[in-house]
């Protein structure tokens, strides 16, 4: 749990974001349509506190992400980090701006260097920002190191020599290099082992303390998500179904697809579990390249109605802080 | 890394019993006279002759006892001379090249090796580098471009593209014959003046201060060049392009990128020595490919070369000394082998601990 801002300063403000990647098909490569991964997004994250962004696979979570943080470049919103509109940053600017906003892959395995020592790795941030010397990048190498619980005379070793949770905590301080302010964390425990995630979620929230970092935590298990946020969003299929503080959304959720998901969440108890009422979702998700008209979730709401399919919901604050995007959502107050 | 190499470097003594074992059961289908080339100049006529030759050189002895002297060859006991005997270099004696087969590769060698050098660098340095523009330009320009030209390099017969080059180059144009030196030049390389350095006449030209006979044997040169480059750099674009794209996806291009490198750095300092590692692998066979002799290359430019001296013997039956080639043919991709092992370790961390 990070620490709640004591001041309510918005870091990132991300309107209407929304990142269409092309299909395009025949002989001249004519586009013929789009994948819409991300379809209208918008949220704010505050100084110094934590996001949880969950949803099923292929809802956008991680394309959100990925396109705060320019990785991809946005079809079309605004993604304002500390007052500035990174959009139209390009070249430079933008690698300049790197230096204030890092990720944590999902993937430890993948998103290391083979060919680079640790040492390499989490320097290099470091020297292609030109922050001090190479003596000082080294000191500063081994501090990292520490830091992230690392033996610091492992830094010569390669990435294939480290356990996946290691590799994650490389990973860790090659994102913390920078000193950073915000953080995205792209399910950076899901490829772990159960027993090594509270290992690396435990040293996010430490850090989090020492630096009063800010993240954007992606994740689809819940349990993890209520562990470490504030606050929390819900995607499906390419936009925000449901925002709200953590305790609120977890003990009202007010929109059908963030109920579902919660009654999928096991209760480590047989008398409760067997007695709750699961909503239970049928179908598939519909594909983010044709995705149903009106509301998204439509196809598969258990409570849709014909006015579902005539307009999209817009996504309201229903109670202080509460946003929803379901017209009934009044019901479940 | 030590360990790492001196590991492989255990290995070539039995990679090398290896293959003298296969050349050495080639040979046993031959008949004694026509072994008897690995001893004496003349084949034997009469049946008398043959018969003092077999009894001489042991060749109707058991075969370990054959193999053993083969490789270290018959001590004369009346002059104490010995002849024959592989590890000592002495391959046997060459019909088709009229020397000892060993001497035969000691001046054609050289000539392939100097072919090989010019021929690989612009191969592999225009084939990669156009490979990696085609990934990062992914289905651009370049990419399009290179598609076409290596549809067309890989699929032009050698022959056909030598034949034509020569046609063009020497018979219409006068520009670029075919063989190794002009006569004047040969001339003044033969003279006692010109001294012989490394064998590789291009070298061993500059070294001695004499630009024009390097410009003569690089004139000479010129079109095999060109028809091996032209079919090799086609397949190194390919392989290259493949796996840059498929590097240019890994999540750790990406972290690269989230770091703030500039994408310069990300495609050159990240992409590509990650992609280079399969291209080694194409490096290694294609160089070994190219020494052991380009048996139509060399022949289409009547070019002195290893591969032709082969196929001339092969055409001509004369088995000891193609088995001769095929020996050092072994030893060369021993060799190369080794290299390309040490190469992947230096250019690849994780290779060094398996």
């Amino acid at each position: 749990m990070g620490i709640q801002s004591t001041n309510n300063e918005i870091l990132l403000r991300v309107e209407n974001l929304m990142m269409h990647f092309p299909i395009r098909r025949g002989v001249f490569q004519r586009q013929v349509g789009a994948v819409r991964a991300v379809d209208g997004v918008s949220f704010n994250v505050k100084r110094g506190e934590t996001l949880g962004l969950v949803g099923e696979s292929g809802c956008g979570k991680s394309t959100t992400g990925r396109t705060i943080l320019q990785l991809y470049r946005p079809t079309a919103g605004s993604i304002h980090f500390e007052g500035v509109d990174l959009v139209h940053f390009k070249g430079e600017e933008l690698r300049k701006m790197r230096r204030k906003m890092q990720m944590i892959f999902q993937d430890p395995y993948a998103s290391l260097n083979p060919r680079m020592t640790v040492a390499e790795i989490v320097g290099e941030p470091l020297m292609v920002h030109n922050v001090g010397t190479g003596k000082e990048i080294s000191e500063r190498v081994q501090h990292l190191l520490e830091l992230v619980n690392l033996n610091p005379s492992f830094a010569n070793r390669y990435p294939h020599e480290f356990s996946g949770g290691q590799r994650q905590r490389i990973g860790v301080a090659r994102a913390l290099a920078l000193q950073p302010s915000f953080i995205i964390c792209d399910e950076p425990i899901s490829a772990l082992d159960v027993s090594i995630q509270a290992q690396v979620v435990n040293l996010l929230e430490e850090l989090q303390e020492q630096f009063n970092l800010t993240y954007l935590f992606i994740a689809h298990d819940l349990s993890m998500v209520k562990h470490i946020s504030d606050r929390v969003a819900v995607m499906y299929l390419g936009v925000i179904v449901e925002l709200a503080d953590r305790d609120a959304l977890y003990s009202n959720p007010l929109h059908p697809y963030t109920q579902a998901l919660l009654s999928a969440v096991p209760i480590p108890d047989p008398v409760a579990d067997a007695k709750r009422k699961r909503t239970i979702l049928t179908g598939d998700v519909p594909s983010p390249a044709n995705p149903p008209s009106g509301c998204r979730f439509r196809t598969r709401c258990p409570i849709a109605e014909a006015q579902c399919a005539e307009s999209r919901p817009e996504f309201r604050e229903i109670k202080p802080g509460h946003f929803v995007a379901c017209f009934f959502a009044e019901r479940f107050i | 890394m030590v360990t790492y190499i001196i590991r492989r470097l255990l290995l070539v003594p039995v990679l090398l019993f290896g293959v003298t074992i296969l050349i050495f059961g080639m040979l046993q289908f031959l008949t004694p006279v026509e072994r008897s080339a690995l001893y004496v100049r003349d084949i034997p006529k009469t049946e008398r002759q043959v018969d003092g030759i077999i009894l001489k050189y042991g060749l109707d002895k058991p075969i370990y006892i054959q193999y053993w002297r083969w490789l270290v060859g018959t001590i004369d006991p009346v002059t104490g001379e010995r002849t024959g005997g592989i590890l000592f270099g002495d391959f046997g004696w060459s019909r088709t090249g009229s020397q000892p087969v060993a001497e035969l590769i000691s001046t054609r060698f050289p000539n392939t090796l100097d072919l090989t050098l010019w021929a690989v660098a612009p191969v592999i340095l225009v084939g990669i580098w156009l490979g990696v523009q085609a990934a990062v330009h992914h289905n651009g320009f370049i990419d399009q471009a290179g598609r076409i030209f290596s549809i067309v390099g890989t699929s032009f017969p050698t022959f056909v593209f030598g034949l034509l080059m020569l046609m063009v180059f020497y018979a219409n144009l006068q520009w670029f014959p075919p063989g190794r030196l002009s006569t004047d030049m040969q001339a003044v390389v033969s003279s006692d003046s010109f001294k012989t350095y490394t064998s590789l006449l291009t070298i061993d030209s500059l070294l001695n201060g004499r630009f024009d006979v390097f410009l003569d044997a690089l004139r000479h040169m010129i079109l095999p060049i060109l028809t091996l480059s032209y079919i090799n750099w086609a397949t190194f674009l390919r392989v290259t392009r493949s796996s840059m794209l498929e590097t240019l996806r890994q999540e750790y291009v990406t972290t690269a990128r989230a770091k703030g490198l500039p994408e310069r750095d990300v495609v050159y300092k990240h992409a590509r020595p990650n992609a280079m590692i399969s291209v080694i692998t194409l490096a290694g066979f294609t160089v070994v490919g190219l020494m052991g002799g380009v048996v139509i290359t060399e022949t289409v430019f009547d070019y002195p070369g290893i591969g032709k001296a082969a196929a001339e013997a092969a055409g001509q039956l004369d088995v000891v000394t193609v088995l001769g080639f095929a020996l050092f043919n072994g030893l060369i991709l021993i060799v190369a082998n080794l290299v390309v092992d040490i190469l992947y370790a230096t250019v690849d961390p994780r290779v060094r601990l398996s």
